[in-house]
């Protein structure tokens, strides 16, 4: 039944496109080489892309904590745990985020660790806390790719989010992104299940157009900037 | 939707009265054009990034059958599986079937245009699945029983006092009236259907041949709870929805968000490639990508309308159209509204099915300026007007033929034609109204003065004034 539609789908398909279909006429580009010119542009303007995002964030209903350093940091994170009497977290376990000891910080403050492979539980944890792939400058995005270390679930199903962006991780725009991307997925052929594009708090104008916060995803978006 | 026939001319009528449409209609289009507006702008380059658009949409759709085939490849090596449905009623099928065999009892679904071309939520109730729409506005217009009647805005004419006495009557709570009260209700109750729903079914803005990847845009994060929570995710794609590269997204997201609510950027963007991987945590253990076809690939013979399927359906149209703006979504009588609508509908679905949507529109252009892939929507509308007068069920009536020769005759004959303009002038008097205009013409020019005024014919013509102007210029 469905081997028939295919071939009358890509039938009917052909017949209409008789005597159109083009040979490709995409430009073959060098992913690599334009990558490479990327960071070089992205490194000579740090600080701009820095200030561009933070203000970016701001535009987008993100709290932004920045942080000069990894102690002041925690700290601003300890205050938020008392402010927002947080109890229970779910948390990746990343490379950054393990080289930095956050879980085992949180877990001193008394506060429960929640793991991502129970939706119930993961649904009731306070607060998720992750890290970026990537920072889009122009635009105030957070890029998150999923994988053995970075479940989907902890930016997603806790009302509060809170991400810990770096310098390095600042691209300049979309553009920037997609190539580093397509750069990388020439190398190696697997490409991840999941990658998410986050910018500000999940959002509805659905009733009257007034503007509503944390419909479904996180009310609430913490960036913590690493300087 | 149910679909028999569009009763345009009768819809519409009734839209025109409905005085809380009309304020709503104000609103939304009005707030999604001036967002638009100032989104385009900021871009120094944003005719060139509409260029590239047309460009890209243009090579894949005259390649389609190269780049479903990739597609399909690539879906497949990411562990997806492909299925393909020539029309509604097999696509119903094949999902509804999906279901069965992963023995599911109830469903969450993310907007998605496609689902609501192939009526899948009544599919899935005569098969005894529960489903339930999560983005808020089509939860609302769920509970109420209605169908969406704009796509970035589907709930739009319901005011929040609709909205607290649907949720009063339907959940069985007090009435709140705000919408963050409101707002949170549904939130609630709509995540204990996420973590027990069993499927997940989205839409996808779209996907790209090179990669298998499916790309769902929006603010909510139903669709991102959709897509991840539930076992199964299948996801219903119209054909034309290809990409070809990769790399093309970051043009297609750049346009699909500033043409559609304004924003730099939605707030969630999901990139989907394949069910998780074996060493992934979380995210649905088996995908399936539905290709819809539908009458899509019949479109593609005509070079005059073919670009009907370059539309990335971000609704810019809609806020930008006189016609729309008046008349409403529900009006077009079918899941797409608007200059899309218009030009969608009757190639969908047979031009005999909607012979007046090709026709409702003053042909201003505007859709063609703000459409982010450049869809030349008079062109089409022309050709679909010609096509309905050609088939027998719109073809002219005796009247208008008439009507059309004697006009013919008369400009053809400068004497006549004079005389006529003279005549016409003393012939409108009895119809004049206070305002020096014409109010109420009998039929057929009934139809016209029903709706508004008829502007009278000046005593003077232009060629007398003309000469007097000439006459005192010296």
């Amino acid at each position: 039944m469905s081997k028939n539609s295919r071939e009358e789908i890509l039938h009917t398909i052909r017949k209409g496109l008789e005597g159109v279909g083009s040979e490709e006429t995409f430009e073959e580009r060098n992913f690599q080489s334009e990558a490479q010119e990327v960071h070089k542009l992205i490194d000579e303007n740090q600080s701009g892309l820095i200030t561009k995002f933070v203000g970016e964030l701001k535009n987008v209903n993100t709290n932004v904590i920045e942080a000069g350093g990894e102690e002041k940091a925690k700290n601003s994170l300890q205050y938020l745990i008392k402010e927002k009497e947080l109890k229970s977290f779910a948390i990746w376990e990343s490379q950054f985020l393990k080289e930095i000891n956050l879980k085992q910080e949180l877990k001193d403050s008394r506060l429960k660790v929640i793991t991502a492979k129970n939706k119930n539980r993961i649904a009731k944890a306070d607060i998720g806390i992750t890290e970026v792939d990537y920072a889009i400058a122009d635009t105030g995005t957070l890029v998150l790719i999923a994988d053995k270390n970075q479940p989907r679930s902890v930016s997603l199903l806790p009302p509060i989010h809170l991400a810990i962006v770096r310098p390095e991780n600042l691209v300049r725009n979309i553009n920037d992104l997609f190539i580093i991307l397509k750069s990388k997925l020439g190398a190696s052929e697997d490409i991840t299940s999941c990658m998410t594009f986050i910018t500000g708090p999940s959002r509805t104008a659905d009733i009257e157009l007034s503007l509503t916060l944390g419909v479904h995803g996180p009310k609430e978006l913490y960036v913590v900037f690493l300087l | 939707m149910g679909f028999e026939e569009v009763r345009f001319e009768q819809d519409s009528e009734k839209a025109l009265r409905n005085k809380s449409l009309q304020k709503a209609l104000v609103n939304v289009t009005n707030r999604f054009r001036s967002a638009r507006n100032k989104a385009s702008e900021e871009v120094p380059d944003w005719e060139d990034l509409r260029t590239s658009a047309r460009e890209i949409k243009k090579e894949t759709i005259e390649n389609l059958d190269k780049y479903l085939l990739i597609l399909e490849e690539s879906v497949k090596r990411t562990g997806g599986k492909v299925h393909w449905a020539k029309d509604a009623e097999e696509a119903s099928r094949i999902i509804v079937g999906i279901a069965r065999e992963g023995n599911v009892k109830s469903v969450v679904k993310s907007k998605s245009m496609a689902t609501e071309e192939i009526e899948l939520n009544s599919s899935f109730e005569d098969a005894g699945i529960k489903v339930v729409e999560t983005d808020l506005g089509e939860y609302i217009i769920q509970l109420a029983g209605e169908h969406p009647s704009h796509i970035i805005a589907p709930a739009i004419p319901k005011t929040k006092e609709d909205i607290s006495k649907l949720f009063s009557e339907k959940l069985g709570i007090p009435h709140y009236d705000k919408p963050e009260e409101l707002t949170k209700v549904a939130r609630e109750r709509l995540r204990s259907e996420f973590l027990n729903a069993d499927m997940g079914v989205s839409g996808a803005n779209f996907a790209v041949a090179e990669t298998g990847t499916i790309v769902v845009v929006e603010n909510e994060g139903n669709a991102r709870l959709t897509t991840t929570v539930p076992k199964i995710h299948v996801a219903l794609v119209g054909i034309e929805k290809l990409i070809p590269h990769y790399e093309d997204l970051s043009l297609f997201l750049t346009v699909l968000a500033r043409s559609a609510t304004g924003q730099k950027s939605s707030t969630y963007v999901s990139f989907i490639t394949g069910p998780k991987r074996s060493t992934d945590i979380d995210g649905p253990e088996e995908f399936h990508l539905v290709l819809l076809d539908n009458g899509r690939s019949k479109i593609l013979a005509s070079e005059e309308t073919r670009e009907s399927l370059y539309c990335i359906r971000c609704g810019a149209c809609l806020n930008n159209c006189p016609v729309y703006r008046k008349v409403g979504g529900h009006s077009y009588g079918w899941v797409y509204s608007g200059p899309i609508g218009a030009i969608i509908t009757p190639q969908l679905m047979g031009i005999d099915k909607a012979p007046e949507l090709p026709f409702a529109s003053s042909l201003c252009g505007a859709c063609h300026d703000v459409c982010p892939v450049k869809i030349d929507f008079p062109k089409v509308l022309l050709e679909l007007r010609k096509n309905v007068v050609e088939s027998k069920k719109g073809g002219t009536r005796v009247l208008e033929r008439l009507g059309i020769r004697l006009w013919r005759f008369t400009v053809e004959h400068e004497s006549i034609y004079k005389i006529t303009n003279k005549l016409s002038y003393y012939f409108q008097l009895p119809w004049k109204g206070s305002n020096g205009k014409l109010n109420s013409l009998p039929y057929p020019f009934s139809r016209w003065t029903d709706q508004r005024d008829f502007p009278a014919v000046a005593k003077k013509t232009f060629r007398e004034t003309w000469k007097e102007i000439k006459h005192e210029a010296g």
